[in-house]
This record gives C-alpha cells, sequence and structure tokens, in this order.
C-alpha cells in the first residue's frame, strides 16, 4: 500500500494531494454514467445517484457511501443519496460549507481523508453514531463550479491508498457533470410541472354550470413547456355572463405567473361589475404598472340571453366566431385595442353583438391555429371550417381540438372557451349551487321561461317571487358552511304552472318572523304550496294557474 | 351590472339614500349596514327611495324593517319612497304589508311629508 501525499488540514484531517498520473481502473467506472433519457425525472436522477454509491462502495470495499449536493442559497451542503448510512438522507442533514468533514471538503476543494473518526472535527453524527472509523472524501466539480461532495467510509478502521483515491476521484469525475446535468434537467422538470400545476390550478377545472348557458372549455399545455394562456367565466349580478380568453406574451413559469395575476385582475374587474371595454381598460392600467415586462391579448365577452347581445371588447386578440343554431360558422369583426400592458389605453372599443338562442360563441387563443409558415386569415379559415356544423359548445370545442392540434400535441398552449344561450325548454331545469348569489341567475332564467310560455306579466312576477323565496330557503336552510346544490324544475302543464324547488339539506320550519314571512308570500303567490321533508332532502312543490283569478 | 346600486346624498337634516336594482338575501344585510352606517346620528331622517328598485324579496322586507327599527331607536325617522306601480308593491301584496304610513310616490313628496311632520 503506498502512502498518500498529504498536507495537514488539523484536527485528524489532512487534504490529499493529487497525481495525474496514476492510473485507475476506468472502465470499471465506464459505465458508471447513463444519461441518455432526456426526460429525466426525480426517481430516474435518484436511481442515478444510488447506483453509483453502489458501485463506488464495491469497487472499494467500503461500508458506506454518500453523496451531498450543494445548495447555493444556503451555502450547505445537503445530503442527497446514501448507502450504509441512509439516515443522512433521510434525516436530510445539512452541513455548512467549511465546517466538518464534508464542509472542509467542499470549502477547501479537496480530497480529506480522516483516518480515526474519534479524534477529527465531524459535524454530522451519524457518521459516529454508525460507527464509521475512517472516512474519505472529495469535492464534486464541474467546470469550476463545486458542485457537492462525495464521501466513503470503513466501519473498521482503515487507511485509504492511491488507487482508492484515484477509483473515488475518477468517480467524482464521471459522476459530477452527469448529476449536474440531471439536476438542472430535473430544475427545469420541476419548472414545468410547477408551472403547469399552477396553470390547471388557476384554471377552473370545471366549469360551473350557470344557468341559461352552456359553456364548454378546453385548456392543453404546450407540449414542451406551458404558455399564458387563459379561459375564465364570470357569473354576474343581474343574470348576465362573462367569458373571458387570454394569452400572455412568453412561455414557462414567467407567462403562467402572469396570466394568474392577468386572469385575476380581469375577474375582479368583471365581478364588479364593468362593462367589457371598462374592464379591459382597467386591466390594461393593472398590466402596464406591473412590475415585470406583461403583454397579453385578451377578449372579454358580456352575454345577456334576456336580451340576446353579446358586449365584447378585444385587447389585440383573434375575432370571435359565431355558429349559428345550424352550424355555421361566421367570423365576428371587433374592432381592436391595442395588447394589455403593451401602454396606457385611452379607450378601448366595444362591439355589440346579437346573439339568440342556439347559437354559440367561440373563444380562442392563437395556439389552437397559428402554423408556421401558414399565414393568419389561412388559419382563422381552418378553424372556421373545422368547426362548421357544430351545434354545441362542447362540439365546437371537440371539432376545433380534434380538427386543429397536431397528434404530437401543440406547439403552444391552447384555451378555447364557448357559450351557448339555452333555447327555452318546455320543461326548465336547474341544478345551482347553494349560494345566494345564485337568486339572482334563477329569477332571471325563469323569467325568460315564464315568458317564453306566453304567462303574463303580472303572474309570471309573482311566480318568480314565490320561486326565489323557496330558492333563498334551500340556501339558508338548507346546508352548512359547505354548500351543495339544489334544483329548480318548471313545467307548464295544461293552463297550470308546476315548480318544484329541491335540495338535499333538511327543512327547518321557518324561524322567526323574517323567515316565516318568506313562506307566507309563497303561499299568497301560488295556487298550492307543499312541503315534502325526508332524510335525503327538501322538495317544495307549488302550482299556480296561468289564467287571472 | 351589480345586483343593486346605493347612491346617497345629504340634504340638510335629511339623508337621501337611492336604491336600484335587486334586493334580495345576497345584498341586503350588506345594504343595511351600509344605510345605517351612511346616516349620521347629526342626521334627523333617512330618504330611502326605492323607486327603481326591481325585485325586493323578504329580505329586502326584512331589511327595512330592521332600518326603521334602527332609525327610531336612535330617534330618526325613515321615509320611503314607492311609487303606486312600482313592481315591489306586489311583494308587500303577498306579504300582507302595509307601509302607507311612511310611503311616498315621489321623493318630493317625502320631503314634503317630512317637512310637515
Amino acid at each position: 500500500m503506498s502512502a498518500l501525499p498529504t498536507r495537514e488540514l488539523g484536527a485528524g484531517q489532512v487534504a490529499l494531494e493529487l497525481d495525474d498520473s496514476i492510473t485507475a481502473p476506468a472502465e470499471q467506472l465506464r459505465d458508471l454514467v447513463r444519461m441518455s433519457d432526456p426526460a429525466l425525472s426525480e426517481l430516474e436522477f435518484d436511481r442515478l445517484l444510488d447506483e453509483l454509491l453502489v458501485r463506488v462502495k464495491g469497487l472499494l470495499g467500503v461500508d458506506t457511501a454518500a453523496i451531498l449536493l450543494y445548495d447555493h442559497p444556503t451555502n450547505e451542503l445537503v445530503a442527497r443519496a446514501a448507502k450504509g448510512i441512509e439516515e443522512e438522507v433521510e434525516q436530510g442533514v445539512r452541513i455548512p460549507v467549511g465546517r466538518g468533514f464534508a464542509g472542509r471538503i467542499a470549502k477547501e476543494r479537496v480530497a480529506i481523508f480522516i483516518a480515526d473518526v474519534d479524534h477529527a472535527d465531524i459535524m454530522n453524527p451519524i457518521l459516529r453514531q454508525k460507527g464509521i472509523r475512517s472516512l474519505i472524501g472529495v469535492p464534486l466539480i464541474v467546470e469550476g463550479d463545486l458542485i457537492g461532495v462525495l464521501h466513503v467510509g470503513s466501519l473498521v478502521p482503515r487507511t485509504f491508498d492511491l488507487r482508492d483515491l484515484s477509483v473515488l476521484e475518477l468517480a467524482a469525475a464521471r459522476a459530477a457533470p452527469a448529476i449536474e446535468r440531471g439536476r438542472l434537467l430535473l430544475a427545469l422538470e420541476r419548472e414545468h410541472r410547477n408551472a403547469v400545476m399552477m396553470q390547471r390550478s388557476l384554471l377552473p377545472g370545471k366549469l360551473g354550470r350557470i344557468a341559461g348557458v352552456t359553456l364548454s372549455a378546453r385548456y392543453l399545455p404546450a407540449r414542451d413547456e406551458v404558455g399564458g394562456d387563459w379561459y375564465d367565466m364570470i357569473e354576474l349580478r343581474g343574470g348576465q355572463v362573462g367569458i373571458a380568453i387570454g394569452d400572455v406574451v412568453g412561455h414557462g413559469l414567467a407567462a403562467a405567473t402572469l396570466m394568474g395575476q392577468l386572469r385575476t385582475a380581469l375577474r375582479a374587474y368583471a365581478i364588479d361589475g364593468n362593462s367589457p371595454s371598462r374592464t379591459l381598460e382597467l386591466v390594461d392600467r393593472f398590466a402596464v404598472n406591473l412590475d415585470q415586462q406583461a403583454m397579453a391579448t385578451a377578449i372579454y365577452a358580456v352575454v345577456d340571453s334576456d336580451e340576446g347581445v353579446a358586449r365584447i371588447a378585444s385587447a389585440g386578440h383573434l375575432p370571435p366566431v359565431l355558429l349559428s343554431e345550424e352550424g355555421e360558422p361566421r367570423v365576428l369583426e371587433i374592432p381592436l385595442a391595442p395588447p394589455l400592458g403593451a401602454f396606457r389605453y385611452k379607450q378601448c372599443p366595444e362591439a355589440e353583438v346579437q346573439i339568440s338562442s342556439g347559437e354559440t360563441l367561440l373563444l380562442y387563443t392563437d395556439g389552437l391555429i397559428e402554423r408556421r409558415g401558414v399565414p393568419l386569415p389561412h388559419s382563422i379559415r381552418e378553424l372556421v371550417h373545422a368547426v362548421r356544423g357544430a351545434r354545441t359548445p362542447e362540439d365546437a370545442c371537440l371539432m376545433a381540438m380534434d380538427r386543429l392540434v397536431p397528434q404530437r400535441g401543440p406547439g403552444d398552449d391552447i384555451a378555447v372557451i364557448a357559450l351557448q344561450i339555452d333555447p327555452v325548454d318546455d320543461v326548465l331545469e336547474l341544478e345551482l349551487r347553494a349560494y345566494p348569489t345564485t337568486l339572482a341567475r334563477v329569477r332571471q332564467t325563469l323569467g325568460r321561461w315564464l315568458r317564453g310560455h306566453d304567462v303574463e306579466r303580472e303572474i309570471a312576477a309573482e311566480i318568480t317571487i314565490a320561486v326565489s323565496e323557496a330558492c333563498a330557503n334551500a340556501v339558508e336552510h338548507a346546508y352548512g358552511p359547505g354548500r351543495g346544490m339544489f334544483t329548480v324544475r318548471a313545467e307548464q302543464i295544461g293552463a297550470t304552472i308546476h315548480v318544484s324547488v329541491m335540495d338535499q339539506g333538511q327543512w327547518r320550519a321557518p324561524r322567526g318572523e323574517h323567515r316565516g314571512r318568506g313562506l307566507k308570500i309563497m303561499r299568497a303567490a301560488m295556487d298550492s304550496l307543499d312541503v315534502r321533508s325526508n332524510e335525503r332532502g327538501t322538495e317544495i312543490l307549488m302550482t299556480r294557474g296561468v289564467n287571472r283569478r | 351590472m351589480s345586483l343593486a346600486r346605493l347612491k346617497l346624498a345629504q340634504e340638510g337634516p335629511v339623508v337621501y339614500a337611492n336604491l336600484r336594482g335587486d334586493i334580495d338575501m345576497s345584498n341586503a344585510d350588506e345594504l343595511r349596514s351600509e344605510l345605517s352606517a351612511m346616516t349620521p346620528n347629526s342626521a334627523l331622517s333617512l330618504i330611502l327611495d326605492l323607486t327603481e328598485v326591481d325585485y325586493l324579496d323578504s329580505a329586502g322586507i326584512h331589511l327595512v324593517h330592521r332600518l326603521r327599527e334602527d332609525l327610531r331607536a336612535s330617534g330618526q325617522r325613515l321615509q320611503l319612497v314607492i311609487p303606486e306601480a312600482s313592481m315591489i308593491n306586489a311583494t308587500l301584496r303577498l306579504a300582507g304589508l302595509d307601509w302607507r304610513d311612511d310611503t311616498a310616490e315621489t321623493a318630493d313628496a317625502a320631503r314634503a311629508a317630512l317637512e310637515h311632520s
């Protein structure tokens, strides 16, 4: 066994000085590192480190082996993989650079050998607890940057020779770039995953059902990275519905974050009851005042199903498509404001478009239609062709995605949202969330349905009051903090309107003068009222003749 | 687009409040606290103009009752404005309520009623 060239570091540690001429069993390490799969997952990264440690352990005949990775923000080493001393990783051992055995290796960037652990300055108690007597470690360095430390240990006192050291050095030299590359890929993958996760969490997972309209939407991330596309649906007071779509310039986590901010801003301004043009003016002001560079195109449309009108404002976004009841598509020419965040608007234009029941309004982002080298008007024509024949929002989304998204996944992310005003059905059936704000929508939809059935205005008003009171009862009494759903069903049989309001809560007799008044109003407004309650829920059944009393 | 809008004006010893839109359980509490907060102790009365209210339910009736009680407790008076043709008269009729004692047809009639009381 040849003596190692050393220099004293004190505290029982010696730094090892390497001689380049030492030959090492390179062939044994040749296939140590295989990193062919570019889509390295966390699991694969850990497996790579594990395999590396197993081989080093076998080659050196040692009892323990560990890899600690350098964490730049904290200037610490973090145990990432270990054999024989798995506790290091399990306990998440962190060693400040410069302190203890591994910390000194990292700071001095030299190999360190400890012949007798008992007499050395060692920070990590696990090393002692495991009964390790001798240790040797080397820094992991890539292009001059420290990325971690690799160390091995022996449970019996042992002197490491030059061959041992060169094996360790070679392992470190071979492994370091792979570890670094793996770590980078992992970081990228994490960013992508985080961005996709965030994107997902920000988009309404399932579009809530809004009475009187039918909605469908899609979001598809790009095959390589996320972008900043979003869609949104906003239930407005007074029974109107807002739909929005937007596309932040750029990709990755930054674009996704910005998307979240703009989407929230638009939503907040929209809920406040601002018109589409005013909403985009406010979002633009918001975007201009953001710290980071922010640019996005967007459309915000407010649909009033009672009036049969959509008010649409566009900040440099692609034109909406309106499909007739028969599925005949037409591109809507909406006057454009500049993209959001480009500069502060003076005024955003707004268009008013007639939209009757059965017609479908389709908004989309450029990921759906843009193809390299294909002029935009041509791409829009392709979209028109793709959705021709779609009679429902779901059909429109389905046909657009099916016919336009490349098989290998989109190059850019895609958001699509489609809305249709429901025709007035023979039987009105609504399933609603038990929130107080739902009542206005019930009144609006029921009002439309009653008008559609030629019910006289005053009688319709009284029926509406009674039904709204019944719904208020479901909202107020039927549910705890969790909230639930309730249903409203209305049907005309002969000259009588039958209405049922059903929830899954327990009926509680109205308490106090205030709630008792609601019941009184219902009784007075309707010809008959029947409350049926069992353990599954409560149903209020009401009838009212449509002929004058 | 907001369900209801509230506009307030101080007219000497009278606070004039104009409500428009729908009043139901989703906004009645909010509106009552706003109305109470905006009627200072120094005011003698509050005119609540419901001319432009399109819908009023039992929660809205409750709002008016509570507001009237609150004001009475501090020695103030509530004067309502509800025209004969108002949609909310249907609700009041169904609820069997008669508010004619402190209701005027127009805002000006309400102001006059307060002056002569």
